[in-house]
């Protein structure tokens, strides 16, 4: 094949969604054995130009050519037609959780058959073995994709893809669940393979990722490319920030509304996790203050602030406080689709049964003139963008669901907000006005605790962080620090 | 879409990125009345081939059939709604006024010998009922198991259950305690209709205005997303499946009246009809969605062809299939209409 013909090009690509033009006539091209990243906020069109690439959702005009293969899009299916020659691994793992690691990885596979179609058990167990140490993972290929943690899950759907043999490849939010040490085997992949001519579409929030891995950048707003095919030396932060909002922003900075005075909201003494036997965690949160939990994944991080926020059974010790009662807790999941919001259900409902208890009468029946007034007061004041209040909430953009995971923690009027990966998979904007928000929050007095996994997030936010390892604080910083103070903390202990 | 910030200066959201009536159109169909058109048409045929068909007395008739339907499938909307079924309903409306009758009537009309007063037996029907959904309510959340296999079980040892306690005979003239609510009349209309109207818009109301209806959509739309915003769902579940039981319980009390024996087949097969007509109205098999306006559609719809179909004189072999091509008709034209107004997809 010749190397200097593009291996993806597509033409002039549309997508409609109802009344949303998500692509409006988009031109994309990658080169043979390059790394190419799409960058754009939520909703500017990345997931959907990638979907159509692969087929997930076909486009419903335009031209679309993957090595030899060339289609005419017409809003039909043509997913079959390409599945040769393109694999595209999405946000979430789609694994088969009650079948092997094995049985996964070669589903659908030729390699592992024998004549007639008859699958080889031996042959697929001994090649996923392989596979899995060249990867380096420390995992069995016969146990259940379904027992797996998220970051091995996320891997295997990588691998499974990789496996196929295909010269064009698609990774979307690849890293999102992957520890520092997973990314790192992830990458190195990922460069062998494009030694050998393989062809990425990489989309990542993480623009350290696209730096390290990416050799061209294509920037999205509002269903058009804004930068096409940029080579990625020519570009910075600054400047992709710029392009991908269209307007100049700045990072916020952390403000600190701590009230040392103030009586302490919550007071964890003697917190026991499970998961850790010898854990005795003692914590204790005042007004105005915003406390992050840092720390390596399944280091009990989560599983602390759970137990702060009343989700979780401690396995010993106790919450109290110094106010009379234990304070009104708002909790913020940690996986949005999972547990955030109802997406059948609209905002309203959504933001409500956060507090049915406030918004109804002595009957329980709900005080509808109220609860409009409280539901809206709470999504002007998370910035929620929708066209009612009736709209369904898996209508909205990533940002704006998030916003409503916000807002109905609020609906009770809480005075300590509990929120884990506040901005997991937000586009920068939406994460700018939920930072705005949680110091607003701090500065009416609230206490916020947040659990994260991004520095930039905890040094923009916290004025005190506290680093969890095996169930234990290890570590803590107050007051000023700076980005390297927290990273130097926060390495100490992975 | 023009999408506009929710905010407390633009005091009216304004959907300007829909006609008026494609919004009219989605809230037509969210609020439940997709079927109202259809069964008005339904009417008006009705006129046209049977003169007998639009009389007070025949559509009476009509809503008197229905009530027993009508009421199990309210109950049967509880446990849909939160994503789950219940079975057992069927053997309920068999089993609660039957137990009631056992215990009332004398040992010589086939009774337990127990002679309670009179005024126990709707208590007993109830009670009984209600107990019932609490077990169903208690192998779910408690023990686990998925509900098509517990209340499956329970509908079979429900059937078999009739049989022993009444030694296979029906029993007769159970008493006016028992029988009042499916054959007494007030005001010149049966009571039967009454309870069905007046439980129709009381779970109506609760559905859309009363905290436990809130909770009911939300655990059926997302169940953890419910439990990560405080709502105690193993408690919705739980009162679900009672209310689920309770309704049918009533549903049976008043077949038993407008009977005025508690029949040993009481009941058999109304489960179909019931999941038929909570899917005609527009509730969704996958849970959160739904609305007793539509179920009281399906509801009628079902009634209104049956009784069309005889008044039509359809040779009664005919008619349990016409009914059945019917159902199907009703169910795609449901399910068109909600994924065209949605854009988001449910499973009926």
């Amino acid at each position: 094949m010749d190397g200097t013909q593009p291996i993806v090009e597509m033409r002039n690509i549309v997508k409609t969604f109802g009344s949303t033009r998500a692509l409006r006539g988009v031109d994309f091209t990658v080169m043979h054995g390059e790394v190419h990243a799409l960058l754009g906020r939520n909703g500017a069109g990345k997931s959907t130009l990638v979907s159509a690439l692969s087929g997930f959702t076909p486009a419903d005009s335009g031209a679309i050519r993957i090595a030899d293969t060339a289609i005419e899009a017409t809003g039909q299916n043509y997913a079959a037609d390409i599945r040769e020659v393109i694999a595209h691994v999405q946000q979430t793992p789609r694994l088969f959780d009650l079948l092997t690691v094995a049985e996964n990885l070669f589903v659908e596979n030729p390699i592992v058959r024998r004549k007639f179609g008859i699958v080889s058990h031996g042959l697929m167990v001994a090649r996923a073995t392989e596979l899995l140490d060249k990867w380096n993972m420390d995992i069995r290929s016969d146990s259940l994709a379904g027992e797996l943690d998220a970051g091995s899950r996320q891997l295997l759907e990588i691998m499974k893809a990789l496996t196929r043999g295909v010269p064009v490849m698609i990774l979307d939010e690849p890293t999102a669940a992957l520890s520092n040490a997973e990314k790192r085997i992830l990458f190195e992949n990922v460069k062998a393979l494009k030694a050998a001519g393989v062809s990425f579409v990489y989309i990542s929030h993480h623009l350290d990722e696209v730096f390290e891995v990416a050799d061209t950048v294509t920037i999205m707003r509002d269903g058009q490319v804004v930068k096409a095919r940029e080579p990625v030396g020519n570009l910075d932060v600054e400047i992709i920030a710029d392009l991908m909002m269209g307007e100049k922003t700045v990072r916020s900075a952390r403000e600190d509304h701590t009230d040392p005075q103030g009586q302490i909201l919550l007071k964890a003494r003697g917190i026991g996790i499970e998961e850790f036997p010898d854990s005795r965690i003692d914590f204790e949160i005042r007004p105005g203050e915003i406390v992050a939990l840092a720390g390596p994944v399944g280091s009990g991080k989560e599983a602390l602030a759970m137990i702060l926020a009343g989700k979780q059974k401690p396995a010993g010790g106790e919450i109290v406080s110094e106010r009379a009662n234990l304070p009104t807790i708002g909790f913020v999941p940690t996986d949005r689709h999972a547990s955030g919001y109802v997406g059948i259900l609209g905002v309203r409902e959504n933001v409500a049964i956060g507090g049915l208890s406030v918004l109804s009468n002595k009957l329980g029946f709900i005080r509808l003139a109220h609860e409009g007034a409280h539901v809206r007061r709470l999504a002007g004041q998370t910035d929620v963008i929708a066209s009612s209040l009736e709209q369904p909430v898996s209508q909205l953009s990533g940002g704006n669901q998030q916003k409503v995971v916000f807002a109905r923690a609020l609906c009770r009027n809480p005075e300590v907000v509990v929120a884990l990966s506040p901005t997991r998979g937000v586009d920068v904007g939406a994460k700018e006005q939920l930072y705005a928000l949680l110091r607003k929050l701090a500065s009416e007095g609230l206490g916020v605790v947040v659990v994260s996994d991004e520095e930039d997030e905890i040094e923009q936010l916290a004025n005190r962080v506290i680093i969890v390892f095996e169930g234990r604080i290890v570590d803590e910083l107050v007051g000023h620090y700076s980005m390297k103070d927290l990273i130097l903390h926060m390495e100490g202990v992975a | 879409m023009t999408a506009q910030s929710i905010d407390n200066s633009k005091a009216d959201i304004r959907d300007t990125g829909q006609s008026r009536l494609a919004s009219f159109g989605s809230a037509f169909v969210a609020n439940g009345f997709t079927m109202y058109p259809v069964l008005l048409l339904l009417v008006i045929v009705g006129a046209i081939i049977a003169p007998r068909f639009l009389t007070a007395i025949n559509l009476l008739n009509i809503l008197e059939q229905v009530s027993v339907l009508g009421l199990t499938t309210i109950g049967l909307t509880f446990v849909v709604l939160i994503g789950r079924l219940d079975l057992s309903l069927e053997g309920v409306v068999g089993f609660a006024p039957m137990l009631a009758a056992v215990m009332l009537v004398p040992a010589t009309a086939g009774g337990f010998g127990t002679e309670l007063p009179a005024w126990m037996g709707l208590f007993v029907a109830l009670g009984t009922a209600g107990l019932i959904g609490l077990f169903n309510g208690f192998m779910v959340v408690k023990v686990g198991l998925n509900p098509f296999i517990s209340t499956l079980g329970l509908l079979v040892l429900l059937r078999g259950g009739v049989l022993i306690i009444s030694n296979g005979r029906s029993i007769y003239s159970p008493g006016q305690a028992l029988t009042y609510l499916g054959s007494g009349k007030l005001f010149g209309l049966p009571v039967s209709v009454l309870v069905f109207l007046a439980v129709a818009i009381v779970v109506g109301l609760v559905f859309q205005y009363h905290r436990y209806g809130r909770a009911l959509y939300a655990v059926g739309g997302n169940e953890e997303a419910a439990r990560a915003a405080g709502i105690n769902v193993d408690r919705i579940i739980w009162s679900a499946f009672f209310f689920a039981g309770l309704l049918a319980g009533l549903a049976g009390v008043l077949m038993t009246g407008r009977l005025d024996s508690a029949v040993t087949t009481q009941g058999q097969g109304i489960i179909f009809s019931a999941f038929a007509a909570a899917v005609i109205g527009g509730v969704s098999l996958g849970g959160g969605r739904g609305t007793i306006i539509g179920v009281v559609s399906g509801v009628l719809l079902i009634g209104v062809i049956n009784n069309l179909l005889t008044l039509a004189q359809v040779p009664s072999f005919y008619v349990q299939a016409s009914t059945g091509a019917v159902i199907i008709i009703a169910a795609v034209l449901t399910t068109v209409a909600s994924r065209r107004s949605g854009g988001v997809k449910t499973r009926t």
